[in-house]
Formats: structure tokens, C-alpha cells, sequence
């Protein structure tokens, strides 16, 4: 469904992406895993169309991301990114606006789930909230692909919870849910693959069930083995 | 693209909206002036009333193409551009909406203006009675500046519109040299002064082709320059659209 082919991405000296090969299927749950810097972001902006890549291809349905795989794939950037003039209303009125598949309804409902205010302004916000409100308007999309970047930062405890919840209702036999973060905990409870990635390129991607059945080991686990001192091994 | 025209209209709102406000404090003190024309306050506040309304219409123009560049700006560098290149529109309509909003903008305010200073200067002399002496004093004024326009309202509406063309191809060069800024040159060294050069550069190209015209005199001559500036805009839209699809990251 989303597949990237030795994907790269440089920033001056400094190579971010490095030859990222991979192919995420749908009806599944990922879990993209690394450490600050380790490329999950620029990864996702790519796969997204909202960057170019130095070299390489990332394509949606075999079509190369851009305008067509946008009414499709629902991303949500880590850092808050609403117009500062716009109340939590507006943010909603916006994707109605643009996305066909977007649902007021569902936006509404998730709103009171998430305890937000429509009057409130996103400049107002704290960054629970913004947290919250990012998660809300980006799952009210009924898109084939969901990549929700570090969605559980900046959040509390109940409201990962309720997050949580929200993402796993999200998952279908037609659809791809994406996730990056560094809580892996947090994650082994929603995903059901995950992808390990460090200093730009690929480790591997695994079925996690798979992975406890095989190697004995869980997901937090095999992060220590990764990103820990012990050697690793390339896919 | 009706619906990016929407939200291009609400960034940009509140900087007309001042435009707007300080328009009208400044048309009051003249309406006050002219009321209170035969006191010392009255002689003291209608010049600078004039002043200050002529400073509006040239700096207002201005300060809204400006802000469409640095509106620009902001989408194509900060974490809000998201809002705006996650949608599933491309680059021609992205640009197309902000070149037409600023377009509209521009010609909206001219036309404004320039009623408003119609209106202003037919009640000043409505009211002083010497309305035939002053078109032979701004006669006289564009004489010394050796500008062979009839006072006619064919020849203001071709001064208007060779102007407000020209300064619209202006901010559609400065669109041009942001979106090679912010995509080709970001993180370079001396991307400042090379867009800098790059937007002086274009300008002069602009001004050596529009003189190159087969032009003619007068009102003739305002048109092409306005239409020149007008096929000038239109080449920077496409070559920033294609380099904005191709290469911009945000």
C-alpha cells in the first residue's frame, strides 16, 4: 500500500534517510521505532509529499505520493501546525473543506471525547490540547492511510488512553495506521508490526506476534537489542 | 481553488482591515476639516488630512502585496504550511490562489482609492468653489514631470492600471524569488543576498522588456506596460508553480 524504494534524504552533510527500502501493508498497525533523530520523521514527510527526496521513490497504491495520494493518506505532523488565527471550529470547517472524506460528525464527537471547546483558539492551546486536537481532526478523515507522528507526546495518562482507543477503533482490513514514537511501551499495546529504524536506515520490519513466537522476545525487547549496546543486525 | 482563494482572503484580512481603519480616522479629520474650514484648526488639519490619505493609498497598495509575500513566506517555512501542502491541491493552485487573492486585492484597493481621492477632491472644491484651478495646477505638475497623459478619465485609468500591473508583477517576482529561496537555496550560504540579487535581477529584466515593447505615447504606452506587467506576472506564476511542485520541502 505504501512502499518506499531506496528512499534518501540529505540535509546539507547530514543524510537523515539513507536508502529506506519497504513496503507497509494494509491492515496493519505500525510501529515506527528509533530514537530522536533516527529518520521516523522525514520518513513520514515523504511519504506524506510534504518533502522531496534527495533520491529515490515513495509510492501510494504503486502511484507516486503528490496530489492524488493526498485525499487518501492522513498525516499528522509531531509539531502543532494550525493557523494561529483559527479556533478549534475552524480547524474542523477546513478539513471539510478540503479532504472529501473528512466527517464533521465524527470531529464533533472525538472534540467531546477529547474534552475541546470549538469557540477555544488554537493559539490558546496548551499542548495537551493541541496534542488532542491534532489526533481529532486527523482521525475524523476516513483515509486509507493514518500516519500520526509521536501521537502520545505532550499527552497525560487518561488521555493516551482515550488516544489510544481512538487509533485502535481507526484500524480495518482496508486501512494502514502508521506510528512513530520513542514510547515503545505505549506502543506494543496498539501495533501489531513494527518498523526499527536507526541513523537513517532500515533495521528491519517485523510482525510482532511473530517476533514473541520465533525469538522469544517482545517488542520493547528487541528495541534494547537495537538501540541498545548490543550489535545489530541488518535487514 | 475558490476554497484556498477562501482561506488566502482570512490570513491576510486583518492587515486590510487596519489599512481600512486608519483610512477612515484619516477621511474623518478631512470631512472635519472641511467643516471647519474658515478656523485656524480647519486650515491646519485638512493638509495634513491630504497627506496622510495620499501616504495610505501608495503605502497601503503596497503593505498588501507585501503581505502576500511574506504570507508566502510563512507557509513555505514555518510548521503552518502543513495546513496548506497536505491538501490535496497542487502547486498551480496554490500559487494560482495567492497571485489571485493579491490581484484582486491590489485592483480592489486601487479602485478604492482612487474613488475615495475623486471623492475628496470634488468636495474640497465644491466647497472652496476652484475645482477648474486645480486641474490646471495638477496639469501644470504633470507637465514638469513630462507626463504626456490627457486628464481624462481614460488617461487615469491608464495611469491606474500601468501602476497597479506593475507593482502586481513586482510581488509575483518576489514570489518567485521566495519559492527559490525557501526550495533551491534553503540552508545555503548567502541565500539572503543571492535572493536578494535574484529579485533586483529579475526586476531589471522585467523593466529592460517592458521598455523593448513597441509602445507609443501616452495612454497607448500605459497599456502596454500594464499588459506587459501583466504577461510578466503570468510567467512568473507558471515558473514558480513548476518549482514549487518539483522541489519545495516544508
Amino acid at each position: 500500500m505504501l512502499k518506499s524504494e531506496e528512499l534518501t534524504k540529505k540535509f546539507g552533510g547530514k543524510t537523515a534517510v539513507d536508502h529506506v527500502s519497504m513496503e507497509l501493508e494494509k491492515g496493519h498497525i505500525y510501529a515506527m521505532l528509533g530514537p530522536n533523530g533516527s529518520g521516523k520523521t522525514t520518513w513520514m514527510k515523504m511519504a506524506a509529499g510534504l518533502m522531496k527526496p534527495t533520491s529515490g521513490t515513495v509510492s501510494f497504491e504503486g502511484m507516486p505520493v503528490g496530489l492524488e495520494s493526498r485525499k487518501h493518506v492522513a498525516y499528522m505532523s509531531t509539531e502543532p501546525y494550525f493557523y494561529s488565527w483559527m479556533t478549534i471550529r475552524d480547524v474542523g470547517q477546513y478539513y471539510e473543506d478540503f479532504f472529501d472524506d473528512f466527517s464533521m460528525e465524527k470531529y464533533r464527537q472525538l472534540l467531546r471525547e477529547m474534552e475541546l471547546e470549538e469557540e477555544m483558539k488554537t493559539k490558546t492551546l496548551s499542548s495537551g490540547m493541541a496534542a488532542k486536537l491534532k489526533i481529532a481532526v486527523t482521525l475524523a478523515r476516513d483515509a486509507s492511510v493514518y500516519m500520526l507522528d509521536e501521537p502520545f507526546n505532550g499527552i497525560d495518562l487518561l488521555a493516551r488512553d482515550e488516544i489510544r482507543r481512538c487509533i485502535i477503533s481507526e484500524a480495518a482490513e482496508d486501512k494502514l495506521l502508521l506510528l512513530s514514537s520513542h514510547l515503545v511501551e505505549e506502543m506494543e499495546a496498539v501495533a501489531d508490526r513494527a518498523v526499527f529504524i536507526k541513523y537513517g536506515k532500515l533495521v528491519e520490519v517485523r510482525d510482532l506476534e511473530e517476533m514473541r513466537l520465533t525469538d522469544g522476545v517482545s517488542m520493547a525487547d528487541r528495541y534494547r537489542e537495537i538501540y541498545g549496546h548490543t550489535e545489530v543486525k541488518q535487514a | 481553488m475558490t476554497k484556498l482563494l477562501k482561506y488566502e482572503i482570512k490570513k491576510t484580512w486583518l492587515t486590510k482591515l487596519i489599512v481600512l481603519g486608519i483610512t477612515g480616522v484619516a477621511e474623518l479629520a478631512f470631512l472635519l476639516g472641511l467643516c471647519l474650514k474658515d478656523s485656524s484648526a480647519g486650515e491646519k488639519i485638512i493638509p495634513v488630512s491630504i497627506l496622510t490619505l495620499v501616504m495610505i493609498a501608495f503605502g497601503g497598495v503596497m503593505v498588501i502585496g507585501i503581505q502576500s509575500v511574506l504570507t508566502l513566506h510563512r507557509d513555505m517555512n514555518t510548521k503552518q504550511g502543513y495546513m496548506l501542502f497536505m491538501t490535496p491541491r497542487s502547486s498551480y493552485q496554490i500559487v494560482g490562489a495567492k497571485m489571485l487573492e493579491n490581484g484582486i486585492s491590489i485592483a480592489l484597493s486601487g479602485v478604492f482609492f482612487f474613488a475615495l481621492g475623486f471623492l475628496d477632491i470634488t468636495l474640497m472644491f465644491a466647497r472652496y468653489g476652484e475645482l477648474a484651478e486645480l486641474w490646471k495646477r495638477i496639469r501644470e505638475l504633470l507637465d514638469m514631470f513630462r507626463v504626456e497623459v490627457p486628464i481624462t478619465p481614460a488617461g487615469i485609468g491608464a495611469v491606474i492600471f500601468a501602476s497597479l500591473a506593475s507593482w502586481l508583477a513586482t510581488v509575483t517576482i518576489a514570489y518567485l524569488a521566495d519559492i527559490i529561496s525557501s526550495a533551491l537555496l534553503n540552508g545555503k550560504k548567502f541565500n539572503g543576498i543571492l535572493t536578494f540579487v535574484l529579485f533586483i535581477a529579475l526586476n531589471i529584466l522585467m523593466n529592460y522588456m517592458l521598455r523593448a515593447l513597441p509602445s507609443g505615447q501616452g495612454i497607448t504606452q500605459l497599456v502596454v506596460i500594464g499588459v506587459g506587467s501583466l504577461v510578466f506576472s503570468v510567467i512568473m506564476y507558471i515558473a514558480s508553480s513548476i518549482l514549487m511542485e518539483r522541489y519545495l520541502s516544508v
